[in-house]
């Protein structure tokens, strides 16, 4: 026979059993414990709505006992309570109370703050429903996938299917999703014969069965995840139809959670389904509709006592033993170790009531509860041709008992309820959050209407006594299918990343790409570039080829410079600016022979120059052609004194400042490879920047290596690229700039031409530099080792910040950029940075005159 | 499980007015015209053939207008091939788009990346740009469940 | 999640393929009153707003659309 282990034990499992089925038919009577009190809690819904069977499965957390089948060879653990659920010595909470009043959280730690970080450990490990997987264990990641539907049906009950079968038999694209299997919730009988009836006429008109998948929220659109076995998939659905059923109210009174009290459909579901007695003698509280509790349980042996009246309380210790009741005669009490309520039902609406304008019809229970099975079929029926359905207002809502738990998940209960009130929180969304009832497990399902009538009993305008907000996920999903529907992290890669990994990079994140920090020796590496030769990939740049009679147009409206005045074969420094005035990128800009022009941005700027580009073209009807070319071309920087014999080495091109002036550029053929040779002065030493095809990107770089030898030519990454660059004083788009930096603060006024009469951010840029400079980028000299990030201040007034900064090797000091601010209208030429001197002075701190990169 | 091969394949791009676009003859060569956009036409093709439909799109184009710009911007693509009897499906694992049905195309959102979709006899050609290459047969191989061939 | 944006090459599309461009301003102004307008405030109206949407992750290109700020629904391109 095959069975499952729970905590150890055997636990036999027959045909068509769930876990909490097996479990209860051999003896266990306590699932969970409470989440403060630490309270036994057993069986009490058996339809998934509430948290009390939550346990472990196969070490996955928050599992519904209820509605999980058994398999054969699963470990069960019940994690709640501590040693364990069984004997629970933390129990003693429960007759603490009147030391945990509500918002204990927030009044007992809120001093000493020292006190918080151990008692959060504490508490930590006393509450909660499962454990965490240990430290250091891999995260799971589900896979997601997309659906497309016309209609997508959310339950799989008689209403559902009749609307699926329609709209199905429609040429309607038809989901239909269901927690188990159609059908299974419904009580065994003639609604099932129907149910499968409709099943087989839907599926023969084309409908597709999404079993054992859950929907877990409806977003815009209407777009609904469903977590089930294979993952998440991400339905877009033209409409949904809702027939998600009714559930059965949850009673509050003293005792109202005791192992022994049952929601009726619970208990019958136990007999009827399982063939199990959910106890030997049941008071069956009759509220007059005759849903047949009673009968079903006598089927099964239970010794039924039926009683009308309100329920006074309900008695026991460690689980039911008897039940005090108000009847029409009088006061009664009666021994017993079942208390079945019948109390009325509530549509399942949490998915309704998140949908707000999507497209959404409810059906069934969920519209009607407790209607008739030919109403729910002429309601699925209509829902499915996409007509309305009429819901009916549901049940009054039982009252509140003079105590017992409100919110079980949360063990939240009438008197905090009250205490709250009293405490000045006087509207269910406010109330909701001081003692967290309806945030539990259950998402509200048993308690959220009980807290909306609390607060409208309490004369709360309708606004603040409304039921509070539904939101997603409706059922608990794993972490790991919510991974699964995640944007995971996107890097580029250039076509040289195998080369990097393999020379032993630390590859780093930098923006949207993977990039080498270093290979190994950063000093060693701005040691090559300085002294010999260095090579580095700046495939990462942004390229974009800008062609067509109104190319210089759409170029002096994007760019600050005058475009105009670059001669053909010859690059300047460009920004752009926003609309503002701030600026927002900057790079190179070649103007080709043939009258197009290359741009170069930054790495991380080149999405935002397309779309600016395009924009304009779009905007003005420019005759412009933009091409991007950042994917297509590679690009590999060759610097230092040895740059050109390098080159010269693959090259027979004339390599010499006539052929490539500085600063120009030049087509020329480098170890068999087409490239525009673009001379830059990025790290102040003669380089190349090689433009090439990316499929040659591996053939250069190998060429390099090889031929680099002769001069032990090094790689370079990031990090010695950032002290190169700052020994030249050029600064770092977005390390050295705050957003509100326009080209003056940076020092960059000279690459603005304002004779031109229009580009974009001028008008701003005007406004600005007629107003004093009130904060600016400046060069720093140290007298010790700087540190990026600290603050810069005149005595003792914090007027500004390092924002890079070295000690350079070359140079033999420390140096840095950062802002300061105007001290009394002035720039204060030394500031204190930490304990340092910090010198105001002129950049580049390395070759001032460009001589070396002008070689 | 649908098979996954890399595929070398070439892309013409033609830029040039909506007007000339719209009245261009598509190459021949068993070139693929993709309308990107109305100021832009791809054409997909294999390598072999790639400079006879670069000169045929180029001397077309010609005719009808001055400035219209004409580059093999293959070395920005990566191309992958997803054959099998579930590789339509397979798609759904990584993209919302529909899968085109063979002859058609579809450009959007694969794996979170802008991708152009084509439809074929026996499965789906994917383009990415070149440096996503890597991210595109991750997601593949790990959300779709191909499994890689390599020649 | 599903905002759809008409894309007048590539048709509706999720608004996750898209880079939202913001209101639709006019790219000049005819004083500098008009242009301090233009630049620094924004109708940010409860209704129908006309703004710019890149279709990133498809054409790679801009269009205009119409859409009801609060229901958050696209009435349609301009």
């Amino acid at each position: 026979m095959s069975s499952f282990d729970l905590d150890g034990r055997r636990i036999p499992i027959e045909p068509g059993d769930t876990l909490a089925a097996a479990a209860f038919r051999s003896g266990v009577r306590t699932f969970t414990r409470s989440i403060k009190s630490h309270r036994r809690r057993g069986l009490y819904c058996l339809t998934g709505d509430c948290a009390n069977c939550l346990v472990t499965v196969d070490g996955v957390p928050g599992e519904r006992a209820c509605v999980t089948p058994a398999h054969d060879g699963m470990r069960i653990r019940r994690e709640t309570g501590w040693p364990s659920v069984e004997r629970d010595v933390l129990s003693v909470t429960d007759h603490l109370h009147w030391a945990m009043p509500v918002g204990f959280y927030y009044k007992v730690f809120a001093r000493p703050r020292w006190l918080w970080p151990l008692a959060e450990r504490v508490i930590r490990r006393a509450t909660g429903t499962g454990r965490l997987p240990v430290r250091g264990a891999p995260a799971g990641r589900a896979r997601a996938r997309s659906a497309r539907c016309d209609v997508l049906v959310i339950g799989g009950g008689v209403a559902g299917l009749a609307a699926a079968a329609t709209a199905a038999a429609a040429r309607s694209r038809v989901i239909v999703v269901d927690e188990g299997e159609p059908g299974h919730a419904l009580p065994p009988g003639g609604a099932r014969t129907i149910a499968a009836s409709l099943e087989a006429e839907a599926r023969a008109a084309g409908a597709e069965m999404l079993t054992h998948h859950t929907a877990i929220g409806i977003y815009e659109g209407a777009s609904v995840p469903l977590v089930g076995p294979d993952g998440l998939v991400e339905v877009e659905a033209g409409r949904v139809i809702v027939a998600t059923g009714a559930l059965e109210a949850h009673g509050v009174f003293p005792g109202n959670d005791l192992p022994g009290v049952w929601l009726s459909r619970g208990a019958v579901r136990l007999a009827t389904e399982h063939g199990i007695a959910p106890c030997a003698r049941a008071i069956v509280l009759d509220d007059g509709t005759g849903d047949g509790a009673a009968e079903a349980l006598r089927g099964v042996g239970v010794d039924v006592i039926e009683v009308r009246g309100t329920i006074v309380s309900a008695n026991g210790g460690r689980r039911l033993t008897g039940v005090t009741v108000d009847t029409p005669e009088g006061r009664r009490s009666f021994a017993c170790d079942g208390l079945v309520l019948s109390l009325g039902l509530s549509p399942r609406d949490t998915l309704v009531r998140m949908a707000a304008d999507d497209p959404v019809t409810v059906a069934g229970d969920a519209a009607t509860p407790g209607c008739s099975i030919e109403d729910a079929v002429e309601d699925g029926r209509r829902a499915g041709r996409g007509e309305p359905v009429v819901a009916r207002e549901p049940d009054p809502w039982p009252g509140l008992g003079s105590g017992g738990f409100v919110c079980p998940c949360e063990d939240v209960g009438v008197d905090e309820l009250e205490a709250a009130w009293r405490e000045g929180w006087t509207n269910s969304e406010i109330v909701k959050r001081y003692t967290t009832a309806t945030m539990g497990p259950c998402q509200g399902a048993l308690c959220s209407r009980h807290l909306a009538a609390f607060a409208a009993a309490k004369g709360a305008p309708s606004a603040a006594g409304g039921r509070t907000t539904a939101r997603p996920p409706v059922r608990a999903p794993r972490l790991a299918d919510l991974v699964g529907g995640v944007h995971e992290v996107i890097d580029r890669r250039t076509a040289l990343h195998g080369r990097h990994v393999a020379a032993g990079a630390r590859m780093d994140r930098s923006g949207v790409w993977l990039r080498p920090g270093t290979y190994g020796d950063v000093a060693a590496e701005i040691r090559a570039v300085r002294e010999r030769v260095g090579i580095m990939d700046v495939s990462t740049l942004g390229r974009f080829e800008v062609r067509g009679p109104d190319a210089r147009a759409l170029l002096d409206e994007v760019l600050t410079l005058d475009v105009g005045r670059v001669a053909p074969g010859r690059t300047r420094y460009l920004l752009a600016l926003d609309e503002a005035g701030y600026v927002m990128d900057d790079g190179l800009l070649a103007a080709l022979e043939d009258g197009g022009y290359l741009l170069t941005t930054t790495s991380g700027g080149a999405d935002r120059m397309e779309t600016w580009l395009r924009d304009r073209v779009d905007r003005r009807g420019y005759r412009a052609h933009v091409l991007p070319r950042t994917g297509e071309l590679g690009a590999i920087n060759v610097a230092g004194p040895h740059a050109r014999e390098l080159l010269g080495a693959l090259s027979d091109d004339d390599l010499s400042r006539d052929a490539i002036p500085y600063p120009g550029h030049a087509t020329i053929t480098v170890a068999g490879v087409p490239c525009r040779a673009v001379s830059v002065g990025f790290v102040g030493e003669l380089s190349f920047e090689l433009h090439h095809p990316r499929s040659r990107s591996g053939d250069l770089w190998d060429a390099l290596l090889e031929a680099g030898r002769a001069w032990d030519v090094l790689p370079h990454g990031l990090d010695a690229l950032d002290v190169l660059r700052l020994e030249k004083g050029h600064i770092f788009l977005g390390q050295d700039t705050l957003p509100d930096d326009h080209p003056g603060k940076l020092g960059l006024g000279w690459a603005v031409a304002m004779d031109k009469p229009a580009f974009v951010g001028r008008a701003s840029l005007e406004r600005m530099v007629a107003l004093p400079l009130e904060r600016r980028l400046v060069g720093l000299r140290f007298d010790g080792s700087p540190q990026r990030g600290a603050p810069l201040a005149v005595d003792g007034r914090i007027v500004g910040r390092v924002t890079s900064c070295t000690v350079s090797a070359a140079l033999e000091e420390g140096i840095g950029l950062g802002w300061i601010r105007a001290v009394d209208g002035a720039f204060p030429p030394v500031l204190a940075s930490g304990d340092l001197r910090a010198t105001v002075g002129p950049t580049p701190f390395y070759d001032p005159e460009g001589v070396r990169l002008r070689a | 499980m649908p098979e996954l091969r890399r595929t070398d394949l070439r892309v013409v791009t033609c830029l040039a007015s909506a007007d000339a676009l719209d009245r261009l003859v598509a190459p021949g060569h068993g070139a693929r015209a993709l309308r990107l956009a109305p100021d832009e036409s791809a054409f997909v093709t294999a390598p072999e053939t790639a400079p006879e439909v670069r000169r045929e799109v180029a001397d077309r184009v010609a005719a009808l207008e001055d400035d219209a710009v004409v580059r093999d911007v293959g070395d920005g693509w990566a191309a992958w091939r997803l054959t099998g009897a579930d590789a339509r499906d397979a798609l759904a694992w990584v993209s919302a788009l529909p899968p085109p049905p063979p002859g058609a195309w579809i450009q959007g959102d694969v794996a979170r990346v802008g991708a152009k979709v084509l439809g074929e006899d026996d499965g789906l050609t994917i383009l990415v740009p070149a440096y996503w290459d890597d991210h595109l047969r991750t997601r593949l191989i790990a959300d779709a469940g191909a499994i890689e061939v390599t020649p | 999640m599903s905002l759809l944006v008409p894309c007048p090459t590539c048709g509706e599309r999720s608004y996750t393929e898209f880079t939202f461009g913001g209101e639709l301003r006019p790219p000049d102004a005819p004083d500098p009153e008009a242009e301090f307008e233009r630049v620094y405030l924004r109708g940010n109206v409860a209704g129908v707003q006309t703004e710019r949407w890149f279709h990133a992750l498809g054409c790679r290109r801009w269009t205009t659309v119409r859409r009801d700020t609060v229901a958050n629904r696209i009435e349609g391109g301009v």
